[in-house]
């Protein structure tokens, strides 16, 4: 910049130099007076937020990770709470069926009521002809099991005892055992079908 | 800044000239960008489908979110059929072949399957074998537990849902029952409402895909859910109680009868609300598989009958309004009526009667009702029966329902006129035929009878239900009138032939029917009766309709078999719904002149 001020002075004419002198450039002086800013706390100040940044994050997600831990803990807890709420449930509604109802009512004597009177409060006059229960006035709760097929519904087998005689042979004896044995088996069979 | 790298001299003079090193440097960057570019194609244009699924497989899961299948629940709330979490558990041969006869001993202990059976399968050479289906979730996670517990693997648990029927044979007979699900768990239903209105219970299935790392979702990882629409409950109109107690009342009577089946059917005389409609013999939904597949339908709306003499309450009703008799009016009923193709006789001995009319529904004439329908014009009895919905399906929503026969045109002969007059030569379902009657009971408005609440969308997209029945009117309110004054006379003790159907303290009115019945098996009638009683209560101010019908009765006719049951029915609804008596005074109509 200095270099080019002697050669634009030369060209210019006179009247304008005042102008000129008015209007040439110096160079402002640097301030050294104030003191260069410290790079220190600047640079730590930095650190700091960026480190306060990444630990943010880092926690925020080890947090969101944790709450999906315990997400994942808590679902399988209500998955298996819904599942005992059910079981139990089923336990209720098996106990309240109106089989079972109506079956244990009787079975404690309750039977069922006869004609009812009704009581009109504005006249005080009983209306129906009232018939107390009686005993006996029950309802059939044996409702009759699924036809088996035969297979599964062996006809009873009846062995009629031979007449013994006096002194016979152990091996005659321990034949009827054994068809007692098979009797009783399948007697047994259908009970526990039924039972099922 | 860059000043004092420019006044270094070494590193400048070493390097290429400037152009060779930029001609170097675009070739290498061309051809690194020409690899991406190529891979860009073969990722994007060659296969992009599948590459998308792998990536989305790596580390992705996909759920179906299902859909609880609505549940059908009777007019209280009270469910008759609901879906609970279950599990299938499976097996992989492969890691269970080693212990097999220990774990197939546990499983048999804990999950009561078979051994011999499951021990198969756990040496099957296969990777996937059902150990047991449809076993509630806490009982399968438990036990798949436990076996982990015990050192056993490859035992595997998949959702399986359990549709439950908690009152096992209340009302099996409506609502069916679900099949073994199919390979995807979907439903399978095959019975009853359960299959009349499969799409409507059923819902629509969701999904879920998520990516999961180390068995957990992924917090902020790539999420889509399309959540899962539950399918609608269905509400009946059936009082689960009461129809329980009808259940009952009815097996009772079939076997006291030694009868072959029957039918009950408790009718809301005012809205056409079915609160019972019971079978017998029936099956139990919770077991289907142990009971005749002949038995997975009502009978009361696929099978049909001749209804015999109760039917005489419409003939004589549509006479009425007709203007064409009065319960008054006086027949001379000779003790034969000679007809064109065989002679008619009544169901007791006698000379020549002078019955009034409604002594000709008391005693239940068929000659005089026969001599009463000879006033018709012709056509006129088949355009009433048809108004009282004979002929045609109720539409209540059960499917295979029959429609009944009600003969038209040149079927329709004198001969066929005189029977169907008297109720035969005409088949019903028993609904229609209680929907029929009441009719009179409702002060000749029909109502459409209805079994769904509200309202509900068939799977072939009909709407049914109580906010669809309609109402016609089939006979003025004084013929209904009249009509309930004749029927009340049939409980008459001396005059009726039904005394064994009257309550006590209510004023009842009822027909009988003793029908000949034609049997499946030679297409014919081989002399056994369809013995029934249809009435309603109270007679001046009707709530329950109700019908019992007995096939093959061996110990009687209409009065004394399902008289009986009629009242016993008639009893415990007016009871149950708290329905004092009318106190007015019963009918007085005579019923000889």
């Amino acid at each position: 910049m200095s270099s080019t001020a002697p050669q634009l002075r030369s060209r210019l004419p006179r009247l304008a130099e005042v102008a000129v002198q008015r209007a040439r450039l110096t160079v402002v002086p640097r301030p050294r007076t104030r003191p260069r800013a410290p790079r220190v706390p600047f640079v730590i100040f930095v650190s700091v937020i960026l480190l306060a940044g990444v630990l943010g994050l880092l926690m925020f997600n080890t947090s969101m990770q944790q709450a999906s831990f315990r997400e994942t803990a808590l679902e399988h807890q209500a998955a298996d709470l819904t599942a005992r709420e059910e079981a139990l449930n089923l336990d209720l509604q098996q106990r309240r069926t109106f089989e079972n109802i109506a079956d244990r009512a009787q079975k404690l004597g309750m039977v069922l009521p006869g004609a009812p009177g009704v009581l009109t409060l504005g006249t005080g006059k009983v209306l129906g002809t009232p018939v107390p229960a009686v005993p006996g006035n029950t309802i059939n709760t044996n409702t009759p099991g699924p036809h088996k097929p035969a297979a599964l519904n062996p006809p009873p087998v009846i062995v009629h005892e031979k007449p013994q005689k006096r002194g016979g042979d152990t091996g005659g004896r321990s034949d009827a055992g054994h068809r007692d044995r098979h009797q009783d088996r399948q007697h047994g069979a259908p009970d526990r079908d039924r039972q099922r | 800044m860059t000043g004092p790298s420019r006044t270094r001299p070494g590193p400048q003079a070493r390097r290429a000239s400037p152009e060779l090193r930029l001609k170097v440097g675009f070739v290498v960057i061309a051809m690194v960008l020409s690899v991406f570019a190529a891979r860009l194609v073969q990722l994007q244009g060659v296969d992009p489908g599948q590459y998308a699924a792998m990536a989305a497989a790596e580390g992705s899961v996909d759920v179906v979110l299902p859909a609880t299948r609505g549940s059908i629940l009777d007019r209280n709330g009270v469910p008759l059929a609901e879906s609970i979490d279950g599990k299938m558990v499976v097996a992989d041969p492969k890691l269970t072949a080693d212990k097999a006869p220990e774990l197939a001993k546990f499983l048999a202990k804990e999950l009561g399957v078979d051994y011999f059976q499951v021990l198969e399968r756990l040496r099957a050479d296969t990777r996937f074998e059902y150990i047991a289906r449809q076993v509630p979730a806490r009982l399968a996670t438990d036990v798949v537990d436990k076996a982990e517990r015990k050192g056993f693997v490859g035992l595997f648990l998949r959702r399986d849902p359990v549709r439950r029927y908690p009152q096992g044979r209340t009302a099996a007979n409506l609502i069916g029952f679900l099949g073994t699900p199919r390979k995807d768990g979907s439903a399978h239903a095959l019975a009853g409402l359960e299959d009349a209105f499969d799409k409507y219970l059923s819902g629509t299935d969701g999904e879920e895909r998520y990516e999961v790392g180390a068995g957990n979702q992924i917090p902020l990882g790539h999420n889509t859910i399309t959540p899962a629409v539950d399918g609608e409950d269905l509400r009946l109109t059936i009082d689960s109680t009461m129809q329980f107690y009808t259940q009952q009342v009815l097996q009772q009577t079939v076997e006291g009868a030694h009868a072959e089946s029957g039918i009950a059917v408790i009718m809301d005389s005012r809205t056409g609300d079915v609160l019972s409609l019971a079978d017998y013999p029936t099956y139990d939904a919770s077991d289907p598989q142990d009971w005749p597949k002949s038995r997975y339908k009502s009978s009361a709306l696929t099978d049909v009958y001749e209804p015999g003499s109760t039917e005489k309450v419409l003939t004589l009703s549509a006479l009425i309004d007709a203007g064409l008799a009065r319960p008054r009016q006086q027949y001379v009923v000779p003790p034969v009526l000679n007809r064109q193709d065989r002679p008619i006789h009544d169901h007791w001995v006698h000379g020549f009667e002078h019955l009034t009319l409604a002594g000709i529904l008391a005693k239940s004439s068929n000659i005089g009702t026969v001599l009463a329908a000879d006033n018709f014009p012709k056509g006129e009895l088949r355009r009433y029966l048809t108004s009282f919905g004979l002929g045609r399906t109720t539409g209540v929503g059960m499917l295979a329902e029959s429609r009944g026969i009600l003969p038209a045109g040149a079927a329709w002969t004198d001969q066929v006129d005189d029977r169907i007059a008297f109720g035969q030569s005409l088949s019903v379902n028993a609904l229609q035929m209680t929907a029929a009657v009441n009719t009179i009971a409702n002060d000749g408005v029909h109502i459409d009878p209805s079994l769904v609440e509200g309202h509900a969308t068939l799977d072939d997209g009909t709407e049914v239900g109580t906010d669809d029945a309609t109402e016609r009117r089939v006979v003025s309110t004084e013929a209904a009138r009249q009509t309930g004054l004749m029927m009340e006379r049939v409980l008459d003790p001396v005059d009726g032939v039904a005394p064994l159907a009257a309550v006590p303290g209510y004023r009842i009115a009822g027909k009988t029917g003793t029908a000949q019945r034609v049997v499946d098996s030679c297409g014919c009638y081989d002399g056994s009766h369809t013995a029934s009683f249809i009435g309603y209560g109270p007679t001046d101010d009707a709530r329950f309709t109700i019908y019992v019908v007995i096939h093959d009765s061996k110990t009687g006719g209409g009065g004394a078999v399902a008289g009986p049951a009629f009242a016993k029915l008639m009893s415990y609804a007016l009871r149950r719904y708290g329905v004092p008596p009318t106190g007015t005074k019963p009918s007085q109509l005579p019923v000889e002149w």
